[in-house]
């Protein structure tokens, strides 16, 4: 569905993008990941054609874009992105109109959408009166309105409540079987983790994770532990053999060094903390961000003059 | 392609009609006209009401009596009582002891100034009015007058010529203004007609590009502070978006005009008298139409790297300097509506729209200038909208700082 090839990107002083590609499959729901700053929005924006890439194609349907692309693609920005002093109803038939969308049709599919997110009595109100929660909603339905083969999705989760994630989580469970392509760009690694097949770590503006979000995993081998335990487990960082520990309280994630003898820890530990689980888990999306990402967040590259 | 720039333009238009500034400007420009160009000259044409009385110090002894009759004949009040009336001021050699006095009942209100005529009137030309509003044009005017005519009597006797035939040289004679249309039709238009015409036609140009120019930057601000325009760009074209916003924005314009035409019609029909010629109208519509489009694209231009709303109000002040320049030269070219500078500021794009306006009213230009400044105005709007087309296709996404004048320059030439 979407093939994106050596995208590029430089502004006057720094490389937002500097080599990314990946490529989406219908049906599949697809994280984009990395940490603020990466070059995830820049990408969005070059796949959307808001943007001009310096370098680099994309092609949506075997083809490259064109005026009828457009119709066929939806866009949830991270933040806001709604008119604030339109009514609802006018603006979500506004942007579906834009794309293509007949008018009675696109007031029909309003008022499903609407219904279906519980907002039918505020179709008539005005954007600005809706609570963060309730306008993150209009804005999703801004994006699917017109029924696009490839969705992006920006943080779509942020701000609402857990009852309304369990709905737009349905939502998009029913569009990937739909056999929509879906790109789902976040940072909260837990969400990108129950809801993606295939992620693609960004960080400085280049890919540096890709694949099957399995395969990832195993790539990273079977060296992450979870603990639970009675006692203070503050030596847990120090032990030998961890190379990175996350401490809760009675509970703890530990990322072991390759091949470090895991009954050797269960004894160390047993002497000093009551231990009540001991597990050997594939690492967590998070775990693996960390130590791809590590401290080193944020500042792209500067362009050496 | 076209239907989503009439997508967009429809947008622009249907939500900007119920807006509050659009409903604002619609009913409080007509009142701002009125108040500027109709009252001041309604104004200055209005009749006394009650006589006023004016001091005089008369050093040579010959003038009040002839001057108090003269006045007194001439200028009436609709009661039939003299409109001026004038009061000798007591002279004993010292005039600045007369003049001290005059003041006095000049500050205290008792007078409404004084005449000092000098001890020559056989040579001397000029002579001293004293008063708190010397700006009086009307009093002054016929002051003047009627002390001429006794001054001129007075020297004709003096030769020894016969009072029956100075009477003959004496009388005097009045302007009435008929106004010639290109086709030889007469209409009894006074200078007041012509002026409230051209100064209504000149604001109403002026509010329109104005209230359209504003609507646009606010427009563009708040999609670029809603990161709505990501929402649109990757929804629709930025020439589409851009030509949307303008043909719509447009549009609202013309609704305008039309709301005004239509308000003016009402009135001037309450009124009895038709000030506006449809033929004038139709043409200032072309003027509007193309200098919209022209004023259009510069607003996007500098409006489009905005982010902020202080930013929006200077940019949109400093181009409505602009606007107003032709009303400077409202007086001169209402004198002479065919002189060089009025020429000039017609075929500068940036004042066409507003000197035109004010130009034809007074006195319908040449149809080569009619076709020429149209022909300047149309190519300066097609290339601003083609710059304008690139600044905004490659600063409307950008935030914080805004690109200054040489930035947008290389940006165009990158296209």
């Amino acid at each position: 569905m979407l093939q994106v090839t050596g995208l590029r990107k430089e502004y006057s002083t720094v490389v937002a993008v500097e080599n990314v590609s990946l490529t989406v499959n219908r049906g599949e729901i697809f994280g984009l990941i990395g940490p603020n700053g990466a070059g995830k929005t820049t990408t969005i924006r070059m796949i959307l054609n808001i943007i001009t890439p310096d370098q680099g194609s994309v092609f949506i349907d075997g083809k490259p874009y064109s005026e009828q692309t457009r119709n066929i693609v939806g866009y949830l920005p991270e933040e806001r992105g709604l008119y604030r002093k339109n009514k609802v109803i006018h603006t979500i038939i506004y942007f579906a109109t834009l794309r293509g969308v007949p008018v009675q049709e696109a007031r029909r599919r309003a008022y499903e959408w609407l219904k279906r997110f519980e907002l039918l009595e505020k179709a008539e109100g005005k954007v600005e009166e809706l609570s963060k929660g309730n306008q993150q909603k209009v804005q999703f339905i801004n994006s699917i309105i017109h029924d696009p083969q490839l969705v992006i999705l920006d943080e779509p989760f942020s701000g609402l409540d857990p009852v309304n994630q369990i709905l737009l989580k349905d939502i998009l469970m029913e569009l990937k079987d739909a056999g929509k392509a879906i790109i789902f760009s976040t940072h909260v690694m837990e969400q990108a983790e129950k809801l993606c097949e295939k992620i693609c770590l960004i960080n400085r503006g280049n890919v540096i994770l890709d694949g099957r979000l399995q395969d990832v995993k195993k790539r990273f081998g079977n060296n992450s532990v979870h603990i639970e335990y009675t006692g203070d487990g503050a030596f847990l960082s120090s032990l030998p053999n961890v190379k990175r520990a996350m401490l809760y309280e009675n509970y703890a994630e530990l990322e072991l060094s390759d091949d470090a003898p895991t009954g050797e820890l269960v004894r160390a530990l047993s002497q000093r903390l009551e231990l009540r689980k001991f597990e050997l888990v594939e690492p967590s999306l998070h775990s693996i961000f960390l130590s791809m990402v590590g401290g080193d967040t944020v500042a792209p590259k500067e362009v050496k003059q | 392609m076209i239907s989503k720039t009439f997508m967009v333009a429809r947008w622009e238009y249907i939500e900007k009609i119920k807006s509050k500034i659009f409903i604002f400007s619609v009913v409080i420009m007509p009142l701002i006209t009125v108040v500027f160009s109709i009252v001041p000259s309604l104004l200055a044409m209005k009749e006394d009401t009650e006589s006023r009385t004016i001091g005089i110090i008369d050093q040579s002894g010959q003038v009040t009596e002839d001057l108090k009759f003269s006045l007194e004949e001439r200028y009436k009040l609709k009661s039939g009582k003299p409109n001026y009336t004038l009061l000798p001021i007591e002279y004993n050699g010292d005039v600045d002891y007369s003049k001290k006095y005059a003041d006095k009942l000049i500050i205290g209100e008792q007078i409404e100034g004084c005449l000092i005529v000098t001890n020559n009137i056989m040579s001397d030309t000029v002579f001293e009015y004293r008063s708190q509003n010397v700006g009086n044009i009307k009093l002054t005017e016929r002051l003047n007058r009627s002390l001429r005519e006794v001054i001129i009597d007075k020297k004709l006797r003096n030769k020894g010529l016969d009072p029956s035939i100075a009477n003959i040289l004496k009388t005097s004679t009045d302007i009435k203004g008929i106004k010639l249309t290109k086709d030889g039709k007469e209409s009894e238009a006074g200078f007041g007609d012509v002026l409230i015409t051209s100064y209504a036609f000149m604001m109403m140009m002026f509010f329109l590009l104005i209230t359209s120019g504003q609507l646009l930057v606010r427009s563009m601000l708040e999609e670029k502070s809603n990161r709505v325009v990501e929402m649109l760009l990757s929804s629709c074209s930025s020439s589409e978006l851009m030509s949307g916003k303008i043909l719509g924005l447009s549009l609202l314009g013309l609704t305008q005009m039309t709301l005004w035409v239509l308000m003016g019609i009402v009135a001037a029909i309450k009124l009895g008298t038709i000030p506006i010629a449809l033929d004038h109208t139709m043409i200032i519509i072309v003027y509007f139409v193309l200098g919209y489009l022209f004023y259009s694209a510069i607003f996007v231009a500098i409006g489009a790297p905005i982010s902020t709303e202080q930013e929006a109000q200077l940019v949109t002040s400093l181009l409505t300097l602009f606007l107003l320049v032709p009303i400077l030269f409202a007086f001169p070219v209402l004198e002479s509506p065919n002189s060089a500078y009025a020429k000039v500021l017609s075929f500068i794009p940036l004042t066409t729209p507003t000197m035109m306006a004010l130009r034809i009213p007074i006195q319908m230009p040449p149809v080569w200038e009619l076709v020429a400044t149209s022909v300047v105005l149309l190519l300066s709007a097609l290339g601003m909208m083609w710059a304008a087309g690139k600044i905004f296709r490659t600063t409307i996404l950008l935030t914080g700082k805004r690109p200054g004048l040489k930035e947008l320059i290389q940006i165009v030439k990158a296209g």
